[in-house]
């Protein structure tokens, strides 16, 4: 467990609340620190050597057996040239064909794996920061990076932060550390210390989070990575994410397959040599073995499958930075997912408005889509005046084309949300301000929570002063005694305060920030044109207002989020959601988006309900809660587990990033796959830790892009659901694909058990094998990968990682038992048939080996009594193996059409994976240009066939798929039945 | 105690005493899966069996379905040797002993005797064709005599040890069988020539050929296969070194001379020739 408090002791606190000399001002000696402490960035997370990684591809997987082979046919070639005159270059030959065999799938996988982390790679190339310091007195720009302890530095509204400050003078400060707390809302800085945790105190700016507004310098106490973010970014990078499910399912059966080719490989050498073979036919007996029954194009295949759903995923704005993670999605359980940004829009906007004693709803989608309210009503006209004039937001120049919604504005965030608002509804804020000339302002405090103004009116002949006053909205009643309704003013009774309260809290309850607006014209006699407002002192009544109205601001859920969530429910998939934000806007939103679906309550609401103390009610009758940060740090580890296991609808509020772990590493306890999204930095230690970290690629920060596995493009939720289903559809696939290539292991591996079990001629040689693999294969297993889904994939449960695996003992079942005996029937087939017809009847071919294969036995007598030359007879049995490798392309033709489906028939599924068609066309070509080619018979040792020899198999290709459409069928039929239960892979 | 448990976990998974399971299975569900695979095992059995049976309906009993691959005959000789390679010493009887009896039994079924007892005297240089009349097959065939005395001094009937002894060896060379090969045109028989390769030209002194000039005559052929021909003798040519170098490996190389038989491929060092290694110490 990571104590992420003890990072924050560790900082060296002691910095924010010693008293200032002039000296600090002037340090001369940055070069100095500067080589110190080193440049003022964050130390990327090490990273694996690029040929570490290379030789991870070289030698991982497969390729250590593939590479026990070549160094034996080298041995094997060594002693039969130490021992013979002219030795045969057959071995040599092999060893290269398998070295470079490695080799070159180790380099593709290696590029591919190089190609998916240069697009990672692209996320970083970012400007150059900025940073404005003041050294000996001089104002100078330099790049962040060369900032150094003691640097006093300005910043002003839209900077980001360079470094750790501590802020030593202020105007009207504003930073937003959402990326480093997760709060959204923007803080005030100023120099007093206001308090010893400096997380928490006023004169302390952290690196990388932004400054909203006002202006600030401040002396640069901590850079790099000894900077808050630095630590939390240190933590992450000390956090060891664990293998990814697709990775150890595929680890697992290396395993097995490996196990199954050394056990067969020893097994055979050690028969071989009982039998009486020499030691080197053993060895290559060993080699063929190996050979034959590793599957050398399946982790290729794996990679391509896994980077073609990568690539689509990408096209759907889900970027995978970590190929494997492409299928952890799919068998994800629990989704944890932060909310702002995630499932909100990231943008206040006004939700809901108050006024003629009525709450009326404002237009809070992405597209305006939404209902609107009546604008009739003077009551309207006067509170949109009164929020555009007080109110200091403006949208930045040049973005008249854009949207309004999508305009940049400057100022706080409630204050563009009313000015979009009052933009979208009343037209050009711009010109009512101009209308209403500004005389006089008094910000926001914290002290007095209103902000007012005075204006001139629109009437020219009016002389009357207007004032403009919002802000906290009891603060606001009290200052009021009328109230404007249907346009008339009216005094302000306790009937209509009682109506105020109500509406106040019933917005406060939506989650929304609410905001009171009132206005007064100023008599003409007490304040006539031209009157000297004082806003220092004032000199001007605030008082006996007249109430305009409420308005409440929320940052809305996306559009597509309930649906997203939804379909996440459909699919099984827990969504909880993890924020740093108040409890009642998180259990708000997670009203909104559906993560607490209609109709359940949480404790609190039943309590409420049946008006019984929180203690009364029995927890288990609430399926949906909302957890405070405060009360998650008092729960035991079991409790957790109780509320995890019990509760199906999740919201944690106001947590910290070290609970942030706790929930990732709760849910995985209870066998979850967790994905976690995020986009601070106080996201990434569990985006870290979480089976998948999902960044958002919009507003992520940094740290949390490099912690996190896939990220959104588009910020929206919605996408990772687009990613769930792409995750399983690829898991299936997967399956597909291996039992298509595992199958054809039986054809190539029995040739070599009766070749040297009942000494015939070799049916089939290793460069044929090679040839099947890593030829012939390889494009029909990728185009499984293009099947369309089944059935509909998101209604069903996520897979169970410890039951549900890639490869189960079904598979082999069907693949090594059932489908590749077929093959190799097929296979020895049409190998009987050419040397029958070439006159080798199969009567005498067992034990007819020792002779076959002695090069000075030139007269071997056939069936008919024709002598044959050791060559010649060579040449059948090359062609033999030719036909034996077109015979496995003729039955794969019906293994991969078998393979598109599980379950259904092909007729239902249909033929519409267009890839697929062309891998069977490809294939076929691929083997004909084998067979045909002049000069193949030196190159491959493959000869042309005779056209009758290509459908000697096609007998047991209809075999296979007649067979296997009535096993499908009767798993159909009888669901849960025995053939199900023993061969539903 | 992790260890302990997934110690029991492989035992159970072995023998679970409770739920009567066997390697995960119990007995009924074990013998139902074999069941299955007995069953569908012997019907693919049954379907390869049915496969085959129809092929081998398919074929020719006389003459194998193609015969591409046979174009040029190979050539082989007797005694092989080791690996195609004849060392001996004149005076240790046991170092040419074997070649000697190798030849008594290969030439065995020439003798004179079985030779007039079961094969017809034909008439020499001309094709000793026995056509079918259409459907009717003309079994079983004749064959052509070819008696060993024609092999002269290589006959190993006077000199029993076939020249091994006095550094003379006699070597015996035959054309491969091939179902209906016509190994010349116009009369003209194909015969055998033996020479040194490059280097040892010198070495190989003087050749005698048995029957003159190592002709196979052509009314061995064709040939109809040893079902339709049972005791078809394969004509043969004897070759003798009369003053070969001493002590001194040489490599020699026979081929055939036909006028129809096209030279072999590059690669098959034996289709219409054959090389052999030969050494006599003393």
């Amino acid at each position: 467990m990571v104590d992420f408090n003890s990072i924050v002791v560790m900082y060296t606190w002691h910095t924010h609340c010693f008293s200032l000399s002039p000296s600090h001002t002037r340090i001369p000696t940055h070069t100095r620190y500067l080589i110190r402490d080193g440049p003022n960035c964050l130390t990327p997370p090490p990273t694996t050597p690029e040929w570490v990684k290379f030789c991870r591809q070289l030698f991982g997987g497969f390729s250590i057996l593939l590479w026990t082979g070549a160094i034996l046919c080298f041995l094997a070639y060594a002693i039969q040239a130490a021992t013979e005159d002219e030795p045969a270059g057959d071995n040599l030959y092999l060893g290269i064909v398998l070295s470079v065999v490695v080799i070159v799938t180790g380099c593709f996988s290696y590029f591919q794996e190089a190609k998916s982390s240069k697009i990672m790679e692209s996320f970083k190339n970012m400007v150059p920061q900025q940073a404005l310091v003041i050294r000996e007195g001089e104002k100078m720009t330099i790049n962040a990076e060369e900032v150094v302890a003691g640097d006093l530095v300005e910043v002003k509204g839209g900077d980001r932060i360079p470094a750790d400050l501590r802020v030593v003078s202020a105007h009207g400060c504003k930073v937003d550390n959402s990326s480093l707390t997760g709060e959204s809302e923007p803080q005030s800085r100023s120099p007093d210390c206001t308090h010893d945790n400096p997380l928490e105190t006023r004169n302390v700016a952290f690196f990388s989070t932004n400054c909203v507004e006002g202006t600030a310098r401040g002396i640069v106490v901590c850079t790099g990575d000894r900077t808050v973010m630095g630590r939390i970014a240190t933590l992450t990078s000390g956090l060891e994410s664990g293998k990814t499910p697709i990775a150890k399912e595929i680890e697992h059966f290396i395993h097995l397959i490996t196990g199954v080719a050394v056990f067969l490989g020893i097994t055979f050498f050690i028969l071989a040599v009982f039998l009486g073979y020499s030691w080197l036919e053993a060895v290559i007996f060993l080699i063929g073995i190996i050979v034959a029954n590793v599957p050398e194009g399946l982790l290729a295949t794996v990679t391509v499958c896994l980077t073609l759903t990568a690539k689509r995923m990408a096209k759907k704005n889900c970027l995978v930075k970590n190929l494997e993670a492409v299928e952890t999605l799919g068998s994800t359980s629990t989704i944890c997912s932060d909310k702002t940004g995630t499932l909100t829009q990231n943008r206040m906007t006004v939700a809901h408005m108050w006024f003629d004693n009525q709450i009326h709803e404002a237009d809070t989608t992405e597209d305006q889509s939404g209902a609107s309210f009546d604008k009739t009503s003077i009551t309207w006209g006067a509170l949109a005046r009164v929020a555009a004039l007080c109110n200091r937001a403006v949208f930045k120049a040049g973005q008249d084309q854009l949207p309004i919604l999508k305009r940049d504005t400057a100022g706080d965030a409630s204050e563009s949300a009313l000015l979009k608002c009052i933009e979208l509804s009343c037209g050009s804020v711009k010109q009512i301000r101009e209308k209403n000339k500004k005389v006089a302002e008094i910000p926001f405090n914290s002290t007095n929570k209103y902000q007012l103004s005075v204006h001139e009116t629109e009437d020219p002949n009016d002389n009357r002063y207007l004032l403009v006053m919002k802000g906290a909205p009891e603060r606001i009643l009290d200052r009021c005694s009328t109230i404007i309704i249907q346009g008339k003013e009216q005094p302000m009774d306790e009937e209509m305060k009682e109506s105020f309260q109500n509406a106040y809290m019933e917005l406060g309850g939506l989650g929304e920030r609410v905001l009171g607006f009132c206005h007064l014209l100023m008599p003409e006699d007490q304040y006539p044109k031209g009157f000297a407002f004082d806003c220092d002192d004032v000199n001007f009544t605030t008082e006996n207002l007249c109430f305009v109205g409420l308005m409440s601001m929320i940052d809305p859920p996306r559009a597509a989020v309930p649906d997203a969530v939804g379909k996440c429910r459909s699919a099984g998939i827990k969504v909880i959601m993890v924020t740093g934000d108040h409890p009642i806007t998180a259990k708000a939103i997670a009203k909104g988006v559906g993560i607490i679906s209609e109709g359940n309550e949480t404790v609190e609401d039943i309590a409420s309900r049946l008006n019984i103390p929180v203690s009364q009610v029995n927890p288990r009758d609430a399926k949906a809660c909302v957890i405070h940060g405060t009360d998650l740090k008092d729960l035991s580890q079991d409790q957790m587990d109780d509320i995890l296991r019990n509760h199906t609808e999740i919201v944690f509020a106001r947590t910290s990033p070290q609970q942030k772990l706790i929930i990732v590493e709760g849910c995985q306890r209870l066998g979850a796959i967790v994905a976690v999204t995020g986009d601070g930095v106080n996201d990434s230690p569990a985006l870290k830790k979480a089976d998948i970290g999902v960044a958002m690629g919009i507003s992520g920060s940094d740290v949390s892009k490099q912690a996190a596995d896939m990220i959104l493009l588009d910020d929206n939720f919605a996408s990772i659901v687009t990613g769930v289903e792409e995750g399983r559809l690829i898991f299936d696939n997967l399956k597909k694909s291996i039992a298509y290539t595992l199958t054809s292991n039986i054809p190539e591996i029995t040739p070599f058990l009766l070749f040297i079990i009942v000494n015939i001629p070799l049916p089939l040689g290793t460069i044929t094998i090679l040839c099947i693999d890593l030829g012939t294969d390889m494009v029909p297993a990728i185009s499984l990968a293009y099947e369309a889904a089944e059935s509909d994939i998101m209604k069903r449960q996520p897979r169970n990682p410890t039951r549900d695996k890639l490869v189960n003992e079904r598979l082999i079942s069907i693949a090594y038992g059932q489908i590749g005996m077929i093959q190799a029937l097929g296979g020895f087939f049409s190998y009987f048939v050419i040397l029958a017809e070439n006159g080798f009847l199969p009567s005498i071919l067992v034990g007819i080996r020792l002779n076959w294969d002695d090069r000075s036995c030139n007269d071997l007598e056939d069936s008919y009594g024709q002598q044959w030359t050791y060559e010649q007879r060579k040449i059948v049995e090359f062609t033999c193996h030719t036909a034996f490798f077109v015979s496995i392309v003729v039955v794969q033709w019906a293994d991969v059409i078998i393979c598109k489906t599980r379950r259904n028939s092909v007729f239902q599924q249909g033929m519409k994976n267009k890839i697929l068609i062309f891998g069977l066309f490809e294939e076929t070509a691929l083997a004909a240009f084998l067979s045909y080619t002049p000069g193949m018979d030196v190159a491959l040792r493959m000869f042309p066939l005779k056209p009758s020899w290509w459908f000697c198999a096609v007998p047991y290709s209809v075999l296979i798929f007649v067979y296997d459409e009535i096993r499908k069928l009767l798993i159909r039929r009888n669901p849960g039945g025995w053939v199900e239960r023993e061969t539903y892979y | 105690m992790a260890k302990d448990a997934e110690k029991s976990t492989w035992k159970d998974f072995i023998w679970n005493p409770r739920t009567r399971e066997f390697c995960g299975r119990t007995a009924s569900s074990w013998g139902l899966i074999l069941l299955f695979y007995l069953v569908f095992y012997i019907f693919l059995a049954g379907m390869f069996c049915l496969t085959m049976y129809v092929m081998l309906q398919t074929l020719d009993d006389h003459k194998p379905t193609w015969q591409d691959r046979l174009g040029t005959p190979g050539m082989m000789i007797r005694p092989r040797g080791e690996s195609m390679e004849i060392i001996y010493n004149p005076q240790m009887t046991e170092s040419w002993d074997m070649y000697a009896k190798t030849l008594d039994n290969f030439l065995s079924p020439y003798n004179n005797s079985l030779q007039a007892e079961k094969n017809d005297e034909c008439k020499p240089d001309q094709y000793f064709v026995q056509a079918d009349s259409g459907d009717v097959k003309n079994n079983p065939k004749r064959s052509c005599q070819f008696n060993r005395t024609l092999l002269e001094v290589c006959s190993g009937l006077e000199d029993r040890t076939y020249g091994y002894v006095d550094g003379k060896p006699c070597i015996i060379i035959k054309l491969n069988r091939v179902i209906g090969m016509l190994p010349g045109t116009d009369g003209q028989a194909p015969f055998v020539t033996c020479g040194a390769k490059k280097e040892d030209s010198e070495k190989i002194g003087e050749l005698a050929y048995y029957p003159k000039n190592g002709t196979f005559n052509l009314m061995y052929y064709p040939y109809y296969g040893k079902k339709a021909q049972v005791n078809y003798s394969q004509p043969l040519v004897a070759i003798k070194f009369l003053n070969i170098t001493l002590n001194e490996d040489v490599n020699i190389e026979c081929r055939i001379i036909s006028n129809s038989i096209p030279p072999g491929s590059e690669r098959d060092k034996f289709a219409g020739k054959v090389s052999f290694k030969l050494r006599i110490n003393t």
